[in-house]
């Protein structure tokens, strides 16, 4: 391909500079031919004067004509520039001509003509004879070939020198759009972190370049993210799956009694429920994706989901001792209440998890500025800076063993998901050891 | 045997204490890296089952930590991830074997005690001390011919013993090998079982070293 692009250029440059050159050449010789013809019009016009100058009537239809010498040795020059000359009466009748045994056509009327190779200038004389002056135009034309020859040289060397530059800046305006199809090669047979070498980014290429190396880094990003997630994907998956088979190895491996195969029972049910929520919460998130999820959206009062959300969580934070409090404006939001509860019950969920047991949880909602702002507050762990644009990723676990610590990592995910489905988005800061604040905008109704 | 799991998942953990204590071992749980590392430099573990995703530090920098500590206790690296690399940096890093969850039970077990039948330096499953046969897979003794009945903490004993032939092996050493930290020892009980092997398999086959400990095959 850039092959025949760089050909391609070429050929139409060193066409249009082979035009030039030709029509430059071309109108040069062509106007050369017109001065010199015109010098030799000017030229025979003069004989022509002096011809008629000579005449003088004797007898009617009878003329003397008595022609200077150098004028009588003008009209013996020998080809190729040879002159001649013809006089006529009114009538028609031939008084003399510089060469008798040549005929001459009689002219036509005045006027200077080329007929052939030569030229004729006609002038009227006394008593309405035709004065015809005529030369060779041999010699005027070998003056423009010389002048056409000379020209072809340099022609082919001027388009020569730019076949010879063309080539050579296509090929620099080329490379780097060279180098980037080879860069867009490497990202798709694997090699995420090739980009493209940027040098200067004000020329065209160079704002290409770096939109190419932004558009690799959206991807690189994403393949990475997808990487991430099918790794946690499958080790979340995988531990409460080796909990309940080696459980049922167990069972199995001997005889057993009714409170052990209970025990057994009980502890692969629970294994079973852990997996069954990551299940669900996969689906969900699958579902989000592929954008599947109809919204039943309505004007939405966010005290009414703000206190369904803090009533669903007592329970769980009143196991760790951990107090709930909400504070809460009125104000309306457009939203899929059972959507919006499940986004808010995500993040205190979170918020009672990683919290130290006897902690506080606050949650307030509030309208600011043509937005309805929730917020959850809590004084539990924090969250690390590394951690903290990841906070929001489909897995992601600040302390990434914690299996144990509840939940399936995908709550904050859907709660992003929801939030920007409503047109809303999401924040999170927090302070290591002091706590942690997640806020939920929401266009308001 | 004396096992240490350190695995964070609780259930998981709770089966794997059940099953190998079926298998006659002593069994201790660390719940998370840094417990694990701890008793791993503290007690001389005959195996090790590490989850690589520990909460603390994780399973990597334990497994590190005990090489640098020079200790050649064997590891069996257990993970839930995907992928080679995972195996080829646990096989690196000094772990001895590796499983991915989820496995079978009775391969784990299989595992163990093929990992610390090398460890010891005799892979093989059979011990032979002068008439004395010990099968450590059917975990069975045999005298000549005739099977003896030996209880576990007895075999446990004895197959330690012959392990370490014509080493002292001291009382604590034993009561470390035979029980976990959370169970009760009485303080005369390997004596007590010590004598009951005499009485199953000979007079001469132990020999005691007063204040020092017990020894075979001096």
């Amino acid at each position: 391909m850039r092959e025949s692009l760089r050909a391609r250029l070429l050929l139409l440059h060193t066409v249009a500079v082979t035009i030039i050159v030709t029509l430059v050449g071309a109108t040069l010789c062509y106007s050369y031919w017109r001065t010199l013809v015109a010098d030799l019009d000017r030229e025979l016009t003069l004989r022509a004067a002096t011809i008629v100058g000579a005449l003088s009537p004797a007898a009617p239809g009878r003329f003397d004509l008595a022609l200077p010498q150098d004028t009588r040795d003008y009209f013996r020059m020998e080809a190729p520039d040879q002159a001649y000359y013809g006089i006529w009466t009114a009538s028609g009748v031939v008084v003399d001509t510089s060469d008798p045994d040549q005929s001459i056509p009689r002219p036509d009327g005045v006027g200077a003509v080329t007929r052939g190779d030569r030229r004729e200038v006609v002038v009227t004389g006394p008593e309405e004879t035709l004065v015809l002056v005529g030369r060779d135009l041999s010699r005027v034309r070998s003056e423009v070939q010389s002048l056409a020859l000379a020209i072809v040289p340099v022609g082919l060397v001027a388009v020569g020198l730019s076949f010879m530059s063309g080539w050579l800046l296509a090929g620099r305006a080329l490379a780097p759009i060279a180098r980037m199809s080879r860069t867009a090669r490497a990202m798709a047979d694997g090699e995420f972190d090739a980009r493209v070498p940027v040098d200067r980014t004000e020329s065209e290429l160079g704002q290409l370049a770096v939109s190419l190396n932004t558009a690799f880094d959206r991807m690189h990003g994403a393949i990475e993210r997808q990487q991430r997630f099918t790794a946690d994907a499958s080790h979340d998956l995988r531990t409460p799956l080796a909990a309940l088979m080696a459980e049922a190895d167990w069972a199995l491996g001997r005889p057993r009694n009714l409170e052990e195969y209970r025990e057994a029972l009980a502890t692969c049910r629970s294994a079973a429920a852990r997996m069954s929520a990551i299940v669900e919460g996969l689906l969900e998130l699958a579902r989000a994706d592929a954008d599947d999820v109809p919204l039943q959206v309505r004007r939405t009062p966010v005290e009414d989901v703000v206190h369904e959300a803090v009533a669903l969580a007592r329970p769980v934070a009143e196991r760790r001792g951990i107090r709930i409090v909400s504070q809460v404006e009125r104000a309306d939001v457009k939203a899929d209440p059972e959507r919006l509860r499940q986004a808010l019950s995500n993040v205190i969920l979170n918020a009672i998890h990683y919290n130290h047991d006897g902690g506080h949880v606050a949650v307030s909602a509030a309208a600011e500025q043509g937005l309805v702002t929730l917020r959850v507050r809590d004084d539990g762990i924090g969250i690390g800076e590394e951690d903290l644009p990841h906070v929001f990723d489909r897995f992601y676990r600040a302390d990434k063993a914690r299996a144990t610590v509840g939940g399936t990592g995908l709550g904050l995910a859907l709660t992003k998901w929801i939030v920007e489905r409503h047109g809303g988005t999401v924040a999170c800061s927090s302070e290591p050891g002091v706590g942690t604040e997640f806020t939920l905008y929401l266009p308001s109704a | 045997m004396r096992v240490l799991i350190a695995e964070d998942d609780a259930s998981l953990a709770n089966t794997l204490r059940k099953a190998l204590r079926e298998e006659h071992c002593a069994v201790d749980v660390a719940p998370d890296g840094d417990e694990a590392l701890h008793l791993a430099l503290a007690i001389a573990y005959d195996a090790i089952v590490l989850d690589v995703m520990l909460p603390g530090i994780d399973g990597w920098q334990v497994l590190e930590r005990l090489r640098a500590e020079g200790r050649h206790t064997p590891v069996l690296v257990l993970t839930a991830r995907d992928g080679v690399a995972d195996r080829v940096r646990g096989l690196n890093l000094g772990a001895d074997d590796y499983l991915c969850k989820p496995f079978e039970l009775t391969e784990l077990v299989a595992r163990l005690r093929a990992m610390t039948r090398r460890a010891s330096g005799n892979p093989a499953p059979t011990l032979t001390l002068g008439p004395i046969t010990v099968d450590t897979a059917a975990q069975r003794v045999r005298r000549g011919n005739q099977l003896v009945e030996l209880t576990a903490r007895e075999y446990a004993i004895l197959e330690l013993l012959v392990r370490r032939r014509g080493t002292l092996v001291s009382r604590s050493a034993i009561c470390e090998h035979l029980y976990a930290e959370d169970d009760e020892v009485l303080s005369n009980v390997v004596d007590v079982h010590v004598a009951a092997l005499r009485r199953k398999l000979g007079r001469d086959l132990i020999e005691t070293r007063r204040g020092q400990g017990y020894i075979v095959d001096a």
